[in-house]
């Protein structure tokens, strides 16, 4: 009997293939890469609003008599109407004669909360005294419907109190500061024929520079609130 | 010669007017009360009704708990972060000018002509996922603190206003 042989002829694969593919393949990798990188370093796009009465859109605080500019570092706004404040509180309070509060957040590194955990010795001591703790920077708009009045007068040697004009609305705004060499907070308070507004934002010293809005730009925000009377 | 009766007279209108006298004094003392306090930590009161209060600001500026009217390190560190933010000399003491820096902060829950009662001015930090607040009471109050539960800690009770004063951490009542 005749013996049979069976010959099977692997596949060859020739080398060029491989060489070939493998260049494939990390010229796909490289491309998804790079792309990624580059994907990965464009912000996303900025909206910042025509008018800022838009941040309240939506919110019980929709209609209320509020700024029409805030600087572009404000992104948000969370607005807090008469009867959360109440709730808040925690006891009835007279909520025909609460303010209505609109607090701006401003966005960037130097605005944002920096504590890890609470004060504590876990916080060395060169970078508090730096100011690398620091909390979140905001601008507080509260408005009193009806009011004429503004709150007592703040007084300390820290503190100045001076008069100045809104150019715009025609009206004239209190700028209280407690300026500790150029820090500290500012309190911008003025009233017109609905009611009584205030401005409250902290001037910040950080670590890294400053933080919070300009007083220049506090006063824009006030001006800004009557800017469509006209 | 003046006459028994022009002298029980004049005595009476000294003590009169001597307590009239005391009373704008205390009114006066009252109000400034929180600008003009005693120094709070190290370099004055380590306890009391005004350490609340220093606590219950430290609260919302820097996320210090408890607020048990007692000093301790975690109440020097916070201090020191609020003062270096703040733009003031830091020390760890709450002397006049940090008093006057955090009273500044403070607003009225209220419309300013309208005397809301029990706590009626706010102090308030936007902080990641909400905020931390520490009320106040002013009208009819002389000034009190309003710790909010989950931050105040025994003697301080929350919800209560306490006395900012130099004394113990006493509980006030407010008109209404």
């Amino acid at each position: 009997m005749a013996d049979v042989v069976t010959t099977i002829e692997e596949p060859k694969i020739r080398p060029e293939w491989l060489l070939g593919g493998a260049v494939t393949l990390l010229g796909a990798i490289i491309i998804v890469v790079v792309t990624m990188v580059i994907g990965s370093g464009e912000d996303e796009p900025v909206v910042v609003p025509a008018d800022a009465t838009e941040l309240t859109s939506g919110t019980c605080a929709e209609d209320l008599r509020q700024p029409h500019w805030v600087p572009d570092a404000v992104r948000h706004a969370v607005a807090e109407c008469p009867a959360d404040i109440s709730a808040g509180i925690g006891r009835t309070t007279a909520e025909d004669h609460l303010g209505t509060w609109i607090t701006y957040t401003l966005d960037g590194a130097e605005n944002a909360e920096t504590f890890r955990g609470e004060p504590g010795l876990a916080w060395p001591e060169e970078e508090v005294r730096s100011g690398a703790y620091h909390p979140a920077s905001a601008i507080t708009y509260v408005a009193y419907p009806g009011s004429g009045e503004l709150s007592e007068e703040l007084s300390g040697d820290n503190v100045t109190v001076e008069s100045q004009d809104l150019p715009e609305s025609g009206l004239e705004a209190r700028v209280t500061r407690v300026d500790n060499n150029g820090f500290g907070p500012v309190r911008v308070e003025w009233t017109d024929d609905a009611g009584s507004y205030l401005l409250l934002a902290t001037l910040g010293r950080t670590s890294t520079g400053t933080a919070g809005p300009t007083v220049t730009e506090l006063i824009k925000i006030a001006d800004s609130v009557a800017a469509e009377d006209k | 010669m003046p006459t028994t009766r022009t002298w029980l007279q004049a005595g009476g209108g000294t003590v009169v007017a001597a307590l009239i006298i005391a009373a704008v004094v205390q009114a006066v003392n009252s109000t400034a009360t929180w600008v003009s306090n005693d120094p709070v930590g190290e370099c004055g009161n380590t306890s009391g009704g005004e350490v609340v209060a220093a606590q219950n600001v430290l609260w919302a500026g820097t996320g210090l708990k408890p607020v048990d009217g007692a000093w301790d390190s975690e109440s020097e560190v916070a201090t020191e972060a609020f003062q270096a933010y703040n733009g003031l000399p830091v020390s760890g003491c709450v002397d006049t000018s940090t008093w006057v820096t955090m009273r500044a902060l403070a607003i009225s829950l209220c419309d300013p002509e309208f005397e809301c009662q029990g706590p009626d001015h706010r102090i308030r930090y936007a902080a990641p996922g909400g905020s931390r607040e520490a009320y106040f009471a002013e009208n009819d109050c002389d000034w009190g603190s309003y710790v909010q539960p989950g931050v105040a800690r025994s003697p301080v009770a929350s919800n209560k206003v306490i006395a900012l004063s130099r004394d113990a951490v006493t509980e006030i009542e407010c008109g209404g």
